[in-house]
Order: structure tokens, then C-alpha cells, then sequence
């Protein structure tokens, strides 16, 4: 493992500027978005690295070079400033368990909160869920913050292979291939609940079905454009 | 054909500058009043022509003048940067199918999309619904982008001679015979759904009749006094 983490560039080398700052820009979109308050954080892993940078115990909305941290997969301290965030084990688990996940974003979402509560579940009733199963996310009844590794392992294994878990009573951790897809389903994932939410006051709405998801995800793409959106409404321009 | 394509203007013509920059605008004001988000496009015919100018594959609230494309009916690029939106077809299909309309927004807007999925119909109960059938706009039903003329065909089939058709678990295509009836009709469709989904909270609520909507339809005016509105509300916002 030592000898490992030689391999590991450090947090502030030019190799890993242009990925920290993605990262910063991640936690600033979900803050203005309306996704995080003052908790959450994402993290991203360092290519070809058993390690990830995350946020160093402060709010997304206020991230700042100089409070980022790089720790190993088991959550060992490896740069930056050194206070991890209390639920470092949502990271180190899931990017453990999931090689091929690049990100993962935990946030406290209103509209996840409120279905991670409710007997009935957030399905995908818009082509914007087209990330979820037919009968929407699954539900890690774990009550209590993911501070060990032990709680960090349930979780894993509640996600299983899909891209989101909502935790019941706290919010939702949702993963992604890169920085930019875990953004795009993390605010997706919001807009959903609100519409199911809206939908289900009318009674019961038209969900999509498993086969209309799979036509949906034929035309997979995925541009850049919703980044590129949510970039410049950072930047104030709207 | 030929002919009428050697008589469309050139893309970068002084004569399409106007237009394209009441596209951007309506762009904007879609973005500013909350209808669109990082997706959703406009487009505008190049008048007495087969083609049109749309948003190249760009958020409508980040289009410039630089990221325009002009398109045939059948999708070939005639001008400007060449990466039409995916769904293109939306706007072609629809295009050839109503000679009248000039002007077709697509939006995922948040209130289009719950009715989409809705069993009750969007009702009008309100004379800002006035463009609308009584029974609520259409709705098309299969899934998928339209990224193919045959999807685009098939939802123009849907709108039939309606202004509207909202498409199940997707959003809303709206036509206009202007451009600032097009965007004017998108912000009153999601004005209108928010309000029927309010009023449903309550109970079952007044609908117009049929008489009533006639009545209100014949008064057809020219949108200007709220273009004007919404675009103050745009520079508002770019302004120091």
C-alpha cells in the first residue's frame, strides 16, 4: 500500500489541476442548483490510483483550493488539508466496490430525502430518468451518518450496480463515470422527485416502462451541453 | 425545389440578421422565465423558404448569434455551424407538415412533462389558454428522441392542427404563425399547467366551455406587448 501511494501524484501537482478543479466547479453547480445546502460532497478518484479527492468538511457551496483532501480507499490521509469529511466511508466503499466509477456525489437532496421516506417509490416518469430502473432506486434503510466502514460496505452493497441509493431519512449518494455525468444525475435525479412528487397529487401517474427505458437509452448520448449550462449559470451570465 | 432553395438567402446574409436575433432572444426569454434548461431549442423558418434557423446543439440560454445552423426541411445543412440539435426533426417535420406555422419551440419544461405522464387532460381554465382545444392539448405517447424524420413525422401526425402537443414523459413541441406567438404560447402553456395542477390540489375547478374559449379565441391579438416585457426582463438581468 506504501508503496502504492509513491504512485499517487500529489493533490496540488499540475497532473491534477485540470480534475480538482472540475470538482470545485461540481460542488459550486449542486450549491447553486439547489441540490446541496450546507453538507454534502463529491469526490472524484485519481486516475490509475487506489485514491480520491473529496472536500475537506466544508459545504460544496464553499469550496476552495485549499480545502480539498486526497485520501486512499481506506480512507487513509494521503494530502491536502487533513480533515476528511465525516462520511469519508460513502466515497472509500462505494469507488472500492465500483472499479469502474469514476465519481460520487452524496448530497442531503431535498427531493431524495423526501422519497427515501415515503412507501411509495421515485420512478422514472421523464426520459431525464433514464439512468434509473423501471422501479426507481433502491433504499439503504441504515439509519445512522456512513462514518465506518462497516456502514460504508452496507451502503456499497445497497447501490449494487446501479447509479444511485437513496438513504433513508438523509439523502442519496449517485455515481457516475466522470464528474460531469454525476452532476447530470445528481440534478436529474432532483427534478424527478419534485415531478413525481407534483404527479403523484393527481393519483397515479404514467411511469415509463422498463422496454421505453431501453429505446431511451438507444439513443444514449451524452453531451456536454447540460455542463456547459449549469457552468454559465455559475458565472452569473444567467 | 431547387428554385425555392437557390432563393434562400445565404446564412450570413444582412437580410437573416433580424431574424436570428429574435431567435436568440426567444432563446433567452425561455431560459430567463424558467422553461428550458440545459436542453430544448427554437427554431424559425426563413420566410417564404423551406429552411430554418435553429440553436446548434447549444442550451437555448447560451445561444450567441456564432452557434446558429440553418437546415432544410429534410435536415442538410444550408449554413451556419454545422451540428444541428439531436432532435432536430421536431422542427423539420412540423415545419412541412403546417405551411402556416413560422416558428416551433421544444422544451423539457417541468410543467409540459407532468401533464405528459397525467390522465386527466390540461383543461383550459384561463384565457391565457385560449390557444388550446378544449379537451387540452394532444399528447404523444411513444418514447424515444426524435432523432429520426419518422418520429418527426409521427408527432406532427399528433399536433395535428393543434398549437400544442405535449410529449409523454419528454415536454412540449408549440408552433406559432410568428416567433413571438411561438415563445409566447410555451411560457403560457407552462402558466396554464401550473395553475390546472393548483387548482386540481382543490378539487375539480371551473373549465372554460367551449363558448367561453370561442369567445376569448376571437380575440386573437398581435403578441408584442409581452415580447416586449419579457425581453426588458432578459436585459434586466444582463445589465450591470
Amino acid at each position: 500500500m506504501a508503496a502504492d501511494r509513491k504512485d499517487v501524484p500529489k493533490i496540488d501537482s499540475a497532473e491534477l489541476k485540470e480534475l480538482t478543479e472540475k470538482l470545485m466547479t461540481a460542488c459550486h453547480i449542486l450549491d447553486h442548483e439547489g441540490v446541496t445546502d450546507g453538507y454534502g460532497h463529491i469526490s472524484v478518484r485519481v486516475p490509475g490510483a487506489d485514491a480520491f479527492v473529496t472536500i475537506a468538511n466544508v459545504s460544496p457551496g464553499c469550496v476552495t483550493r485549499d480545502r480539498l483532501i486526497m485520501q486512499d480507499l481506506d480512507g487513509n490521509y494521503l494530502d491536502g488539508a487533513k480533515t476528511p469529511p465525516n462520511e469519508w466511508p460513502i466515497h472509500s466503499c462505494i469507488l472500492k466496490a465500483r472499479p469502474e466509477i469514476v465519481s460520487v456525489a452524496h448530497t442531503h437532496s431535498k427531493w431524495s430525502t423526501i422519497f427515501s421516506v415515503l412507501p411509495i417509490k421515485l420512478k422514472p416518469m421523464h426520459h431525464y430518468g433514464k439512468f434509473l430502473s423501471a422501479d426507481g432506486p433502491p433504499l439503504y434503510e441504515g439509519i445512522g451518518l456512513v462514518r465506518t466502514v462497516e456502514r460504508g460496505n452496507e451502503l456499497a452493497a445497497a447501490l449494487g450496480n446501479g447509479p444511485v441509493v437513496l438513504l433513508r431519512a438523509h439523502g442519496d449518494a449517485v455515481v457516475g463515470e466522470s464528474v460531469e455525468q454525476v452532476i447530470e444525475r445528481t440534478t436529474r435525479l432532483a427534478m424527478l422527485g419534485e415531478w413525481n412528487h407534483l404527479a403523484l397529487l393527481h393519483g397515479e401517474p404514467r411511469y415509463l416502462t422498463a422496454e421505453e427505458l431501453e429505446v431511451y437509452n438507444a439513443d444514449q448520448r451524452f453531451p456536454m451541453r447540460g455542463w456547459e449550462y449549469y457552468v454559465s449559470r455559475l458565472e452569473g451570465k444567467r | 425545389m431547387a428554385a425555392s432553395e437557390s432563393s434562400t438567402p445565404a446564412f450570413d446574409s444582412i437580410e437573416l440578421q433580424e431574424l436570428k436575433q429574435k431567435l436568440i432572444d426567444g432563446c433567452h426569454i425561455l431560459d430567463r422565465e424558467g422553461i428550458t434548461d440545459g436542453f430544448g431549442h427554437v427554431s424559425v423558418r426563413v420566410p417564404g423558404t423551406e429552411a430554418f434557423l435553429t440553436i446548434a446543439n447549444v442550451s437555448p440560454g447560451c445561444a450567441t448569434l456564432e452557434r446558429l445552423v440553418m437546415l432544410d426541411l429534410n435536415g442538410k445543412c444550408l449554413g451556419g455551424i454545422n451540428v444541428p440539435p439531436y432532435e432536430w426533426p421536431i422542427h423539420a417535420c412540423i415545419l412541412k407538415a403546417r405551411p402556416e406555422v413560422m416558428s416551433v419551440c421544444h422544451t423539457h419544461s417541468k410543467w409540459s412533462s407532468l401533464f405528459s405522464v397525467l390522465k386527466g387532460g390540461l383543461r383550459p381554465l384561463h384565457v391565457y389558454a385560449r390557444f388550446l382545444p378544449i379537451a387540452g392539448p394532444p399528447v404523444y405517447p411513444a418514447a424515444g428522441l426524435i432523432g429520426t424524420i419518422e418520429r418527426g413525422v409521427a408527432l406532427a401526425a399528433s399536433l395535428k392542427d393543434s398549437a400544442a402537443v405535449l410529449m409523454r414523459a419528454h415536454g412540449d413541441a408549440v408552433v406559432g404563425t410568428s416567433l413571438e406567438e411561438a415563445i409566447l404560447r410555451t411560457i403560457r402553456l407552462a402558466f396554464v399547467s401550473e395553475l390546472a395542477h393548483m387548482a386540481v390540489a382543490h378539487g375539480e375547478p371551473l373549465y372554460m366551455s367551449e363558448e367561453e374559449l370561442a369567445t376569448f379565441s376571437a380575440d386573437q391579438a398581435f403578441p408584442a406587448r409581452p415580447w416586449e416585457y419579457y425581453l426588458s426582463r432578459v436585459q434586466e438581468r444582463h445589465s450591470p
